[in-house]
């Protein structure tokens, strides 16, 4: 049991990573907060704090998905940008659902094709991708507006039996993630492609017969499609298309996976971690912005948490 | 006995390097085939096309008459050949029951995979092999011999009846060894076939009954071991008398050029102290991982012992050296480190020899000097080791083993250091070029230079090298004089608890 205790501790002989630092500076930041802030302890301002915390987590899911297999998408921004847009055109839901879906599974596949088939480095590939996606969305909407499905705003803002539509959505959303990465074949096999990966044995995984490259493109394929439904919530939650709101997740997402533990080499890594990750991203602007805080110095302090966080786990924590 | 299966006229290259070449090799049920030769005479090469990591140029592989294709790992493994190779292929990351599932997971209700059902068997395939191990363990947790124990597992598991053991006890202790072979002679007696690879002599002698060698990558002979002795096994291996293959020893001795005093590996090891003479060979021998890598990177700052002094001519320094600046330290002394891993840590593999050989001489200068062509140096070393290539801008990757290995030395001769140390001189070099590099390094004592060299290769010790100092639980349990050294007294000794520890010379 101490055994146990302590490689939650370190990380150490774990593939969830080192998840228990981020957590308890959550905690600290919680406790602390409502003890100083008054208007923090407030079920409106907690219910705010889980709506702003909503989308991020989404797109980290996908993020983090990408990243156990050692690979990064840095165009989820850009597809954000792209669903609100797509959303906001002139049609009536049928037409522009579907098209972000299509258009999600496009952007996926793409990726991960030039990935694992071109050989083009995940980080180039997917920063093509965010160029490509984001002038095709400043074409469809060069200045925000428009204006999205009613239902899809009645259902972001609702309630549903007197409780907030988030409230409902997000466990949903968090079983899916937990079921993809930590409840099926698919995301054991998405952990030894990583491991495999990270120990610079390209080939590990294939060796034992998992179609790598088909799991890598599915992987970028359910990093857009996610990153498409936290577009769909922005998209609910202002009312309208905007080709600029997507641009902050792409780095936000890879600092929440990054903060939860998860290794940017692949193969170690929790969902619970990313979850905390988005959490303590989301805590940090609401406490700040309660405490009243220059936006630009929340940049900084944001940088700086991921730094600590970060320092911290020492990589190759899986010994070798 | 019938036939499992047969490799027939096989042939694959590699660029320009003929890896196997026209090579016939059948297995057979309820027996344990060793496969010996060199390194790199193609015996990992032909096992990789057995277990369908390569594919063959020219050739099939048939069971029974009928010609199956082995295209990938999986396919082989369906069809019961299980490889335990040298390197990793288990996932560390995963547990060990993960790793015995892995592409062939059950499952139960909503697609979640049966951990439970995974563990059990797992357990169960773990205690035919006389395992304790937790199946929920992670395998980055395991020691190497735990792994190997797995991976033989898995291919158990697999109900594979042919199972390729590439050098399965190069990184196992004396128990360890007992427990393979208990193992290994088990499967024999259920009908299984088995590739042994090893270099230990004793172990090929004591649990194979069938023995292929190879040279070059051809097919030199099959042999009832019966008939053989470790002699004529090693005359076959070599393909010629080991005189021709070294050069003559000189007994000139000079000063003392790197001195070893009171170095402990960690708190807990036995003291040792060591000597290099003006002149001289010592080779450090011994089993794997008994702690000969950790003392040779000690002496250059990349392993930190727990303590000692090492005396490079006049300069005394204390143990540990910084980490940081250990090797700049002792290349200012004139020592060069040659590593054994040459292509991840020697070589700059994408630059060109000239480039290559005169990194030495460049990293003395300052770092804002002009850096001077060197030309002559180039052609000179290139000339004088007799390095087989159309230009001195090629890169270092084009050549074969053996040239990489005489641009590295190169390197060192040319920034005219008098002390090399030397991790596995000869690792993936053919016979010819081995027999040149032997040549270099004798020239280079007799010159005035010194060298340490860790080798593997027991014929390599005993025939370069002056004296052998056999290390076994991290200090010298025995030195002999290589003249009189035999395969079978350095092993004897490195088997040895240390209690004997006055040698058997």
């Amino acid at each position: 049991m101490t055994a146990t205790l302590k490689n939650i501790l370190t990380g150490k002989n774990s593939r969830q990573g080192l998840w228990i630092l981020p957590l308890i500076i959550v905690v600290i930041g919680f406790v602390s907060l409502s003890v100083s802030t008054e208007d923090f302890a407030t079920s409106q301002n907690l219910s705010n704090l889980l709506k702003q915390a909503m989308p991020l987590i989404i797109v980290a899911i996908g993020q983090m998905i990408v990243i156990l297999l050692g690979g990064m998408d840095l165009s989820v921004g850009s597809m954000i940008s792209l669903t609100t847009a797509l959303l906001a055109i002139d049609a009536p839901a049928v037409v522009t659902i579907p098209l972000v879906v299509v258009a999600a599974v496009m952007v996926g596949f793409i990726n991960g094709f030039s990935v694992v088939r071109l050989n083009v480095h995940p980080i180039i590939a997917t920063l093509s991708m965010q160029f490509i996606v984001l002038g095709v969305a400043k074409l469809i909407r060069p200045v925000a507006g428009g204006s999205v499905p009613e239902f899809l705003v009645q259902w972001v803002n609702g309630t549903i039996f007197g409780v907030s539509t988030v409230f409902l959505l997000t466990p949903i959303v968090i079983l899916i993630g937990w079921k993809l990465i930590h409840g099926s074949r698919y995301g054991l096999h998405l952990f030894a492609i990583g491991g495999g990966a990270a120990e610079g044995q390209e080939d590990a995984a294939h060796n034992f017969g998992i179609s790598d490259r088909r799991n890598i493109i599915v992987a970028y394929i359910c990093s857009a499609l996610f990153a498409a439904l936290a577009g769909a919530f922005l998209a609910g939650r202002i009312a309208s298309g905007d080709p600029n709101v997507g641009t902050i997740f792409a780095l936000d997402s890879v600092t929440a996976v990054a903060i939860g533990g998860t290794q940017l080499s692949g193969g170690i890594g929790g969902l619970h971690g990313t979850l905390i990750g988005a959490l303590l991203m989301a805590l940090l602007s609401n406490g700040m912005n309660l405490a009243n805080l220059s936006a630009f110095l929340q940049g900084s302090i944001k940088g700086g948490i991921l730094l600590l966080v970060v320092a911290l786990q020492s990589r190759k924590k899986m010994g070798l | 006995m019938n036939s499992l299966i047969k490799l027939t006229n096989i042939s694959k290259s590699f660029g320009n390097n003929q890896a196997v070449d026209d090579v016939t090799l059948e297995l057979n049920s309820g027996s344990v085939h060793a496969l010996m030769g060199e390194n790199g005479a193609g015996k990992s090469t032909l096992m990789k096309i057995l277990a369908g990591v390569h594919q063959p140029d020219v050739g099939s592989i048939s069971r029974a008459g009928e010609v199956v294709s082995l295209t990938s790992p999986k396919l082989a493994l369906d069809f019961g050949i299980s490889t335990v190779f040298q390197e990793l292929s288990l996932l560390p990351n995963l547990t060990i029951a993960e790793n015995m599932f892995l592409g062939r997971e059950p499952k139960r209700s909503f697609g979640m995979i049966d951990t439970k059902l995974m563990e059990s068997q797992t357990k169960a395939a773990l205690a035919e092999l006389g395992l304790t191990l937790n199946p929920s363990t992670l395998v980055s947790e395991l020691t190497i011999a735990e792994r190997q124990f797995v991976e033989i597992a898995h291919g158990i598991k697999a109900d594979a009846n042919i199972f390729i053991l590439d050098e399965p006890t190069a990184a196992l202790n004396a128990a360890d060894v007992g427990m393979l072979n208990k193992h290994i002679r088990r499967m024999k007696d259920e009908g299984k076939a088995i590739v042994y690879i090893s270099h230990r002599m004793d172990e090929i002698f004591d649990i194979c009954d069938t023995v292929t060698v190879m040279k070059d990558g051809q097919h030199v002979a099959t042999k009832s071991l019966s008939d053989m002795t470790p002699d004529s096994l090693i005359a076959m291996m070599v393909g010629r008398e080991l005189e021709d293959l070294f050069p003559e020893r000189s007994d000139a001795q000079g000063a003392c050029l790197l001195e070893v005093k009171h170095f402990k590996l960690t708190s807990v090891s036995q003291p040792l102290s060591l000597k290099v003479h003006k002149g001289e060979i010592v080779a450090l021998a011994g089993l794997e991982g008994q702690g000969q890598r950790e003392i040779v990177r000690s002496l250059i700052g990349q392993h930190i012992p727990f303590g000692g002094t090492v005396r490079v001519k006049d300069h005394e320094i204390s143990l540990p050296v910084a980490a940081n600046n250990g090797i700049r330290q002792m290349s200012a002394l004139g020592l060069g480190f040659v590593p054994e891993d040459r292509k991840d840590e020697g070589l700059f593999l994408n630059l060109p020899i000239a480039d290559n050989i005169t990194i030495g001489l460049h990293s003395t200068e300052g770092g804002l000097a002009p850096a001077r062509k060197y030309r002559e140096v180039i052609a000179d070393t290139i000339k004088s080791m007799a390095i087989k290539t159309s230009s001195a801008n090629a890169s270092v990757a084009s050549l074969s083993g053996g040239n990489q290995q005489k641009v590295l030395l190169g390197r060192y001769f040319a920034s005219d250091v008098d002390l090399l140390v030397i991790e596995e001189p000869t690792r993936g070099v053919d016979i010819g070029a081995k027999a040149e590099i032997y040549k270099l390094l004798r020239q280079f004592t007799e010159n005035g230079g010194g060298v340490l060299v860790l080798s593997r290769e027991t014929i390599e010790l005993i025939g370069l090298c002056d004296r052998i100092l056999v290390i076994h639980d991290q200090t010298i349990v025995s030195e002999m004089v290589a003249a009189d050294a035999t395969e079978h007294n350095i092993l004897d000794a490195a088997l040895s608890s240390g209690s004997d520890a006055t040698g058997s010379v």
